[in-house]
């Protein structure tokens, strides 16, 4: 088999692969959230980058898809509807979150913007009718998360740890 | 695009000089050698690419993060490779793995942090005061994006980052000073620009 392609998805952005030797990378997840799609029977699957829980109002129009990504509101939905166009049955759809960590305490005077995120996407996950069935959030460490698309795995690493499987695979 | 001009961020960059040439002088008092600064980077950048422009996302780092407060709000970030937090540690006499490292590199980042907006203040007759600060030892991006994304939205972020570097131990560190909001404004304002 060949290599595994890494498929960076950057701050902000999300992108869905129906390549079964794809991967689905984000690298450095603190407060932002890692929303995974996946439908392992047609082997596809989606990471958006969630930075923030809402979008201003007005900043949803003219955004592009691929930059869907930055709001929790509009991630979730485009994600979705990204899957679909990539060949996912919508009952296939199987959910991952990674990240919405705390990295610094109460001391630091911000928001706990992880906490607001991971509230944000599970919301819109609830308007859209889809359930979590894994989930690496919350905590004071960052993390990476890997989507493996042909398999369908989810893998999420910390640092100074080894990746731990967060949803099999496929058998 | 960017909101500031080039002159104000020549300015800014010049503030920064300054800035860390006195954190510098403080650092070389703590650990008594010689700590050389290279010169300051001013950048303003949408928070995506501060994050990404700060370094490698997955880089395993130690960092002390010292919110600011008063006349400008926002933080200053002390990134250490780990390998000379651990030696600037031992150059403390602290363990570098136990709560007393992390006590040291907190430390460190707060004497750094005061002595450089101290001097800020001090030219600009701005009152900025550092908070408490704390440590992660992480990925840097998880880091930096945690720490920029903590203040709410911002269109463009400004990335004020110096190096500094201990001489003849090849110990090295990071200095970002990440200012939010309408001080960073008003400082401007204060520099006529």
């Amino acid at each position: 088999m060949n290599a595994p392609t890494d498929i960076v998805v950057r701050m902000g952005e999300l992108a869905v692969s129906a390549d079964p030797r794809a991967c689905l990378v984000t690298i450095g997840l603190g407060s932002c959230i890692g929303v995974v799609l996946v439908d392992r029977i047609r082997r596809v699957a989606g990471l958006a980058h969630v930075m923030l829980p809402q979008a201003r109002a007005a900043q949803a129009d003219g955004l592009p898809a691929a930059a869907r990504g930055k709001y929790a509101d509009l991630a979730v939905p485009a994600l979705i509807d990204a899957m679909l166009a990539a060949g996912a049955r919508r009952l296939g759809l199987q959910v991952a979150l990674v990240g919405g960590a705390k990295m610094f305490g109460a001391g630091s005077g911000s928001l706990d913007v992880g906490a607001r995120n991971e509230a944000a996407v599970r919301d819109a996950l609830t308007a859209a009718r889809l359930r979590v069935r894994a989930a690496a959030t919350g905590g004071a460490k960052g993390r990476t998360v890997r989507a493996e698309v042909g398999s369908g795995q989810v893998l999420v690493r910390m640092a100074q740890r080894a990746d731990e499987v967060i949803m099999q695979g496929a058998a | 695009m960017t909101r500031y001009t080039e002159l104000q961020l020549d300015a800014l960059g010049e503030l920064a000089n300054i800035g860390s040439g006195t954190a510098g002088t403080a650092l070389s008092t703590l650990i008594g050698r010689p700590v050389d600064i290279s010169v300051p980077h001013v950048r303003a950048l949408p928070v995506e690419e501060a994050v990404a422009a700060a370094g490698d996302a997955d880089r395993e780092v130690r960092a002390t993060l010292v919110p600011i407060t008063r006349d400008l709000q926002g933080s200053a970030l002390i990134v250490f490779p780990p390998q000379d937090a651990a030696a600037l540690c031992r150059m403390l006499g602290t363990d570098p793995e136990g709560e007393d490292g992390a006590s040291a590199l907190a430390e460190i980042g707060n004497i750094l942090c005061s002595s450089y907006l101290v001097a800020l203040g001090e030219m600009l007759s701005m009152e900025i005061e550092p908070c408490p600060p704390e440590t992660a030892w992480d990925m840097l991006g998880a880091i930096v994006a945690t720490v920029l994304l903590g203040q709410g939205e911002a269109d463009d972020v400004l990335l004020m980052d110096s190096e500094l570097l201990v001489e003849g131990e090849s110990i090295g560190l990071e200095f970002m000073l990440l200012p939010l909001g309408q001080g960073i404004g008003d400082l401007l304002e204060r520099l006529g620009l």
